[in-house]
């Protein structure tokens, strides 16, 4: 049996294939039949070819949610049949992280921690879709995909909730409420946030949502500002608006900087000047070491003992302002999404009317046109957030 | 997240590393061979344009052009060895050789007791699945156990290991480790003569701290006696014995928890299915 997928052919080069159905294959597996699947600004970093360990033929895609196909022997609390969203991450649930509430650093998920090991020193979960290194599974952009350890990984979504509704609790959300979460908000705090994408409006939502006082968005295309002042009722700045992000920011904050600023930007943090064409050349010869102008903007604006929460994906950073961390006695915490951790908070805030975050689906497109969607997403073509595809 | 940027640990799978592939670069290479190409191109570009500007932007670019060349024409890149990167060989921990070192030893920590943990070693249906990313294992009699390799081309090698319940004190790494903190829980095997690889191992557990578990260190010590043969194998192989060692510790804490090993068989991609390296 045959499905359609999108596959991962070179840097820049994404086709929709004929691919094989996913099987059960461990006992604790189910096969999911993949009703609404988005692409992520993280997929951009091994499509422009910044993530080394893709393989010709790779089906991408980490962040979907549909309906129970196939169910394995040993799989209890999720029948055939059930409407699910899934975390991007794969958590065994068993091992220490899991019980810590540590998902994203599972133990027990990446067949391929060899990979990971000489580089990391150590292993994270594995993930859909996303390089052979975190784990090599099959991703969600097609019709049928594989969820290992079903049980933990499965969430019932309520009945009342569209797919728009559910679907970004995979990734986007979670991980955006986990940066806020990471800030331990308290009353009268200011939270910065740069990057007005799926995340960062996330996390600016979900700041407002645990008290922040004051919500400050960091971006340059003017349709983000705008939907981070209309859904997530921030403050915003233009940075190619102003001199200095860093002065905006102390201007705005009586000369203190926010409390808490999380960077939802990452390694393709975007530059000006000559450094610019370097970087593209870099890029395309594999000697890319990241660009991190956010994070550093962050680190300079917040304010002495606040927290710095990094949600961007990076690299090995090889130039990073350590004695400023340390002399502003700041406190830094990151990690990739603990999604199973808040994903049964999230449906219910989505439940109750309390967040709704399906305005970042700005297109709506079928698995074919998916190639589409993600020249659309990648050069942020007409107003584009998110794509989500329905195979 | 993990980020060398290249390919090198891909290559594994698809290029075996070779001693002729290793020496391209010279002794201190780090720079793999299109690497090398692409920046003494790219370098060879940025130093014309930068010379051509006749300026102080254009003495900068000149310079980067420059170190580029020079990194692509010596296949040494001073910015990888600070990284840790390395795009020359298919080591994608360090330059070294590891098929010669004679002990490997690599340890992981189990969220469960010793007691429950030790008949994954002993039980051969158990140990074929730890192993099974390399070999099968069956028993033949009390302790003894037949291995089965099958090489890259079809070729099968296999031996014969017995279970012995005293240690011999030339295992003890020195001093490390006294009498007094030996498990009875502890196993040790040999191979029986005229084995291909003729190597010992040993599988240890001690309690780990607070409710952390047991930490598993299993050992296994391949030369001396054999160590030009089994490195040869190994090598005939394509297999590094300390990734095997610690991907068979992976594979048996991931069992023991969960009750399965991650895999990607029946994996879907345009290539085919199953993914399996």
């Amino acid at each position: 049996m045959s499905m359609r997928a999108l596959c991962w052919h070179d840097v820049n080069d994404l086709r929709v294939d004929d691919v094989p159905e996913p099987e059960l294959v461990n006992p604790r597996d189910v096969v999911l039949r993949v009703t609404m699947t988005t692409a992520c600004g993280s997929d951009l970093h091994f499509i422009d070819g910044y993530l080394p360990t893709m393989r010709e033929g790779d089906v991408i895609g980490h962040e979907f949610m549909g309906e129970v196909a196939k169910v394995g022997r040993k799989v209890e609390g999720v029948e055939e049949g059930d409407r699910v969203v899934v975390p991007s991450f794969i958590g065994c649930g068993s091992c220490g992280y899991c019980q810590d509430d540590l998902w994203s650093l599972c133990d027990n998920t990446n067949p391929n921690a060899a990979l990971q090991e000489p580089v990391l020193g150590d292993t994270t979960a594995g993930i859909y879709g996303y390089t052979h290194a975190f784990g090599g599974y099959a991703g969600s952009h097609a019709e049928y995909v594989r969820v290992p350890h079903a049980d933990e990984n499965c969430f019932h979504v309520p009945d009342e909730l569209d797919d728009e509704q559910a679907l970004f609790a995979s990734d986007a959300w979670a991980t955006g409420y986990m940066g806020a979460d990471f800030c331990d908000i308290e009353e009268g705090d200011t939270v910065a946030v740069w990057g007005c994408g799926g995340v960062g409006l996330m996390a600016q939502q979900s700041a407002a949502l645990m008290g922040a006082e004051r919500v400050i968005g960091i971006d340059r295309f003017p349709e983000r500002l705008r939907l981070a002042e209309r859904e997530a009722g921030s403050e915003t700045i233009d940075y190619t608006a102003v001199d200095s992000v860093v002065d905006a920011l102390k201007a705005t904050t009586g000369g203190r900087g926010p409390d808490a600023c999380i960077d939802a930007v990452g390694m393709e943090a975007h530059g000006t000047g000559p450094a610019h064409a370097y970087d593209r050349a870099k890029q395309q010869l594999k000697l890319h070491t990241d660009r991190g102008e956010a994070l550093r903007q962050a680190i300079v604006a917040c304010r002495k003992g606040g927290t710095l929460s990094i949600l961007g994906v990076y690299g090995l950073m090889d130039k990073f302002p350590l004695g400023i961390v340390m002399n502003k006695g700041l406190t830094v915490r990151t990690a990739q999404q603990h999604g199973q951790r808040y994903v049964p908070d999230l449906l219910e805030y989505a439940a109750e009317g309390e967040m709704d975050p399906s305005y970042l689906a700005t297109h709506e497109l079928e698995l074919e046109e998916s190639p589409r969607g993600y020249d659309l997403f990648k050069h942020k073509e007409d107003g584009c957030v998110r794509p989500v595809f329905v195979p | 997240m993990t980020a060398q940027p290249n390919d090198a640990s891909l290559a594994t799978a698809d290029e075996p590393a070779t001693p002729s592939s290793r020496s391209e670069s010279g002794p201190t290479g780090n720079v793999g061979r299109w690497d090398r190409l692409g920046s003494a191109a790219l370098g060879g570009i940025l130093l014309v344009r930068g010379l051509r500007k006749r300026s102080l932007g254009g003495a900068a670019t000149a310079l980067v052009g420059g170190a580029l060349v020079s990194r692509g024409v010596r296949g040494h890149s001073h910015l990888y060895r600070r990284l840790g990167v390395n795009t020359a060989g298919n080591e994608y921990r360090d330059p070294e050789p590891r098929t010669d070192s004679a002990t490997v030893e690599r340890s992981i920590t189990v969220g469960k007791p010793a007691d429950e943990l030790v008949s994954y070693w002993r039980d051969p249906e158990q140990l074929s699945r730890l192993v099974g990313h390399f070999a099968d294992v069956t028993t033949w009699g009390k302790d003894r156990y037949n291995w089965r390799v099958y090489g890259p081309l079809g070729q099968t090698i296999e031996w014969d290991t017995q279970l012995v319940s005293d240690r011999p004190d030339t295992e003890q790494p020195d001093g490390d480790r006294s009498d007094a903190t030996r498990s009875d829980d502890d196993l040790h095997w040999e191979t029986i003569e005229d084995a291909p690889i003729p190597h010992d191992g040993t599988v240890e557990f001690r309690p780990a701290p607070g409710d952390r578990g047991t930490e598993v260190t299993l050992r296994v010590q391949y030369d001396p006696p054999g160590g030009a043969l089994g490195t040869a194998v190994m090598r005939w192989l394509d297999v590094a014995p300390d990734v095997l060692v610690g991907t068979t510790l992976r594979r048996f804490k991931s069992l023991a928890e969960t009750g399965e090993i991650p895999t990607l068989e029946a994996n879907p991609s345009a290539r085919g299915a199953g993914d399996l390296v």
